[in-house]
């Protein structure tokens, strides 16, 4: 059975809808009510709380760390200063994503790695000769993410720590109803935002202090369906949906490498070597086979859609994650893995993986969807990533 | 300073690669930790006066076409005219000598079986038909199995035609024994035990296994494939005239200078660091060490792909043979045949003798038994010793290696006394002519030269660690998946003993890139 976090009492009680899913062996809620609606306008507009305890976390200590951290992740995080949080992926020998998360340098010596997938496997098969302890930190510690407008607001309200100077990014330490907690600019949201980290003993206080303070600012407790759509708004891949993990793929081209699933950025290459860097090398000199891209799906397309079986024109409700095929000139060259309605930029979103030669901004595909049991295909359009882009999530 | 290549090593497999790639007009320098080259092939001085012929006395397999290559001849080399027989003692009755040329063993044979006279000629004249698929493939290199360009697929394809050409029947009989234990070959074609376990032994030498121990059948048949006539003056002569060979082409040595790291930058090779800090440049490094220390003990943990590090953790490399040195006032003689003073000489009396020896290696206990392959390398070069004296090389087959048995110095003198009375009591006068002694359990070779496991071989040769398997898939055509870094010792394919043959390979392949 899955597991309860230390704030299950809580989002127990809040959860009247009982729409709860399986999250990394965990309980999690899909949404507080009926519909996400309440708790995607509370991540825009207000703030959103949601336990995000199951996302896995490691500690990696000890005089190596920078050095093989280095060495497992495609970022350099040698050169990770302290108090700073970066996000990257890790690959196998032949440059294929296994996962990807967060690092958090906590001090010279100190980092923590987050992970969708148990990783703690792979870290310590990368530690060979290194002066390296790691130990999974997933059941101590209890994380909540603060996202949305207001929450840089909440919090100062409710830390003590220096909350308005933490830069996009960057992390600290302080107290929570007098527990200490770890705090850090990041979220899954593309919003501004925070996590905030505290063993579980503390959990329960700390999530009441965040939710008093958070009452007069219109906080909410959040479920992962409204966090899919902000992901979705804010083009971040999805780990076993928009990618998967090279350990679990049975056949090669269902793997990814990170030039692929759009962390180019993330790569730093000319450096000591890390794993599967050879293969990034090679890649990089071959060109990159397929790319993740944006797709707005065209309305009057869309319309036209339903207009032929004689229906008005439906968004989803909710955000999608079974995948479509993408079309052009009568062939597939691609996939589209999830999607979503965006009331915010009133736009019909997906994530699409395609072949080269139609990645570039303005190409225009046609998707599959489905209208009264008939497949038909529609209009999409490449576009930039992220389709929401605040500047309040950097400032 | 900067080179084509650094080779790492001075055995006889770095000094054949490296004369061969100055043959192909490549500026090498080879790094040796010891004070001496030759490696497992060079004479050292164990007892004031009388010196070895190098840890492994075998020098049949050492390969015609480096000799010729490598002008060896022109630089002193000689090869012996006919092979040397071996001498099985017995304690009652009077031993068996016997030659490779079934005419000539015929007679010794006789007087144990007629029968078995007949079939050795047999056994002698299928070796040399297999020689004809096995040689092309124990000569070059491995059939690219692992490969997936188109010149691998002609690779796999001529390996499969020089096989097929051996004939439906030969084939067949081959594909039968390969994966046979030993035993059950022996026994099938002879009924003397003296006989099976002397034939026998060779093929259990190089990996972990008893004769009764399935796939041993390969190793012997791989052994037997490539057997010449010999060096005369054994390995050191061989040494001697690489060396010079090397020289003569300009090849740079560098002794006492040991290679702490491969040096690489952004996945590619730009040289070594010395353990002196000095760094040393070249576009590539062929490494003669055995896979394991090359790679888990040259590189920089991080630069090893993962893939190849626990290829190289699962690598075999379990050293179970040690070596004991005798240094002895007069001759080796056997009191089965007092007259005979035979210069190599095979220790096991049968099979089960041999598989009984395997069964204390298999649980860590100090053998029993243990099969000894013995040369006198004083009788045929006599500088070895001083006038009158010899000096005896023993191969202690069968010893527990070290992850199984903790080698103390107690141990050490334990297999020394255990051999020599062993030796003893088919040699009755051995004791009283011993004057010095060097026992080398498989501890004392991974310390000395640098094997990782006291493996002689640099690993062993079991049916999942040859041809294109050796060391792993990825790394058996000796360049490795790291730019710029090769193999070229007898990690590789075809593997241990003095054969030259790795090296050989390896430098072919290292000039064709």
């Amino acid at each position: 059975m899955p597991l309860q976090t230390p704030f299950h009492p809580r989002t127990s009680e809040l959860c009247t809808s009982l729409l709860w899913k399986e999250w990394a062996g965990y309980h999690a809620v899909c949404s507080y009510d009926t519909v996400n609606d309440r708790e995607y306008i509370a991540f825009r507009h207000a703030a959103g709380l949601i336990d995000v305890t199951p996302l896995m976390k490691y500690e990696v200590t000890g005089k190596d760390a920078p050095s093989f951290l280095a060495r497992v992740m495609v970022r350099n995080i040698e050169k990770l200063r302290v108090g700073r949080v970066t996000y990257c992926c890790w690959c196998d020998d032949r440059g294929k994503v296994l996962d990807d998360g967060t690092i958090t340098r906590w001090s010279e010596e100190h980092f923590r790695v987050t992970s969708n997938s148990p990783a703690l496997q792979w870290l310590q098969r990368c530690a060979r000769g290194f002066e390296v302890a790691i130990h999974e930190s997933t059941d101590r510690i209890g994380v909540l993410a603060l996202q949305g407008p207001a929450s840089r607001t909440i919090l100062a309200a409710a830390a003590e720590a220096e909350i308005e100077g933490l830069r996009f990014f960057r992390a600290t330490t302080g107290m929570v109803a007098g527990k200490p907690v770890e705090i850090t600019r990041t979220g899954y949201t593309g919003d501004l935002g925070f996590e905030v980290w505290t063993a579980n003993e503390n959990a329960l206080p700390v999530y009441d202090a965040i939710m008093k303070a958070g009452k007069i600012h219109g906080i909410e407790p959040c479920g992962l369906d409204a966090m899919d759509v902000t992901r979705i708004e804010a083009g971040f891949v999805l780990h076993g949906v928009d990618y998967f993990s090279a350990r679990t793929c049975m056949i090669e081209s269902q793997k990814s490498t990170p030039f692929e699933i759009g962390l180019d950025w993330a790569v730093q290459l000319k450096r000591e070597s890390f794993v599967g860097q050879a293969a990034i090398l090679a890649e990089q000199d071959r060109g990159v086979a397929r790319r993740l891209v944006g797709l707005e799906l065209d309305w009057d397309d869309l319309e036209r859609v339903f207009e032929e079986s004689g229906l008005p024109p439906e968004v989803p409700r909710h955000a999608w994650r079974d995948p479509l095929p993408v079309y052009r000139d009568g062939r597939q060259v691609g996939q589209a893995t999830s999607g979503a309605w965006s009331s915010i930029l009133k736009k019909n979103l997906a994530l699409a993986t395609v072949n080269k030669g139609w990645s570039e901004k303005g190409t225009e595909l046609m998707i599959e969807t489905t209208v009264d049991f008939e497949r038909k295909k529609m209009k999409a359009v490449v576009v930039p990533k992220p389709f929401f882009d605040p500047e309040r999530k950097r400032t | 300073m900067s080179y084509d290549t650094i080779v790492i090593g001075a055995g006889h497999n770095g000094l054949t690669a490296a004369g061969l790639l100055a043959r192909g007009g490549r500026r090498v320098l080879v790094v040796e930790r010891r004070g001496e080259v030759g490696g497992l092939a060079s004479s050292t001085e164990f007892n004031p006066g009388y010196r070895t012929a190098g840890i492994l006395h075998d020098t049949t397999g050492v390969r015609a076409s480096v000799i010729k290559d490598l002008d060896l001849e022109k630089h002193g080399l000689r090869r012996r005219s006919e092979p040397v027989p071996v001498f099985l003692p017995e304690r009652k009755g009077t031993g068996l000598l016997l030659h490779r040329d079934p005419s000539k063993a015929a007679p010794e044979i006789n007087s144990f079986s007629a029968r078995d006279a007949d079939r050795y000629a047999k056994y002698q004249a299928f070796h040399s038909r297999l020689g004809r698929f096995l040689l092309p493939l124990l000569n070059g290199p491995s059939p690219p199995v692992a490969g997936n360009d188109r010149s691998d697929f002609w690779g796999m394809i001529k390996a499969g035609m020089n096989m097929r050409r051996l004939g439906r029947k030969e084939m067949i009989e081959f594909l039968r024994l390969a994966p046979m234990p030993l035993r059950d070959w022996m026994e099938e074609s002879f009924e003397t035990p003296l006989l099976q376990s002397a034939l026998a032994a060779p093929g259990l030498s190089a990996s972990l296994l008893g004769p009764w121990s399935p796939g041993t059948a390969t190793g012997l048949m791989m052994y037997e494939a490539v057997r010449g006539a010999g060096i005369q003056g054994g390995a050191p002569a061989l040494v001697r005239a690489l060396l010079a060979a090397c020289e003569s082409r300009g090849v740079e040595v560098r002794l006492n200078e040991s290679v702490s790291r491969i040096r690489l930058r952004a996945g590619v090779v730009v040289g070594v660091t010395l353990a002196g800090g000095e760094e040393l440049d070249g576009s590539m490094v062929a490494s003669s060490c055995d896979p394991r220390t090359t790679f888990l003990d040259l590189m920089t943990p991080r630069d090893l792909p993962l893939d190849l590090e626990r290829g190289m953790q699962n690598f075999k490399a379990r050293g179970n043979v040690a070596k004991v040195h005798l240094a002895l006032t007069g001759p080796l003689a056997f009191a089965c045949r007092p007259d005979l003073e035979p210069e190599n000489i095979r220790i096991g009396e049968s099979l089960v003798s041999l598989e009984k020896a395997f069964d204390c290696v298999k649980y860590g206990e100090m053998p029993v038994e243990p099969c000894l392959d013995v040369a006198v390398p004083s009788l045929s070069d006599p500088s070895l010793a001083p006038d009158g004296g010899h000096v005896v090389s023993i191969l202690v087959y069968a010893v527990p290696p070290t992850g199984t048995l903790e080698w103390t110095d107690a141990r050490r003198e334990e297999l020394g006394d255990l051999v020599v009375s062993r030796l003893a009591s088919y040699a009755p006068e051995l004791r009283d002519r011993i004057v010095g002694r060097e026992v080398l359990t498989p501890l004392d070779l991974e310390r000395e030269y640098g094997l990782n496991g006291g493996h002689l071989y640099h690993g062993e040769q079991g049916l999942d660690q040859v041809l294109f398997m050796r060391p792993v898939p990825t790394c058996a055509q000796y360049s490795t998946p790291l730019e710029g870094l090769w193999l070229c010792g007898s990690g590789s394919h075809p593997g241990g003993g003095i054969t030259c043959g790795p090296g050989m390979i390896a430098a072919a392949a290292i000039l064709n890139s």
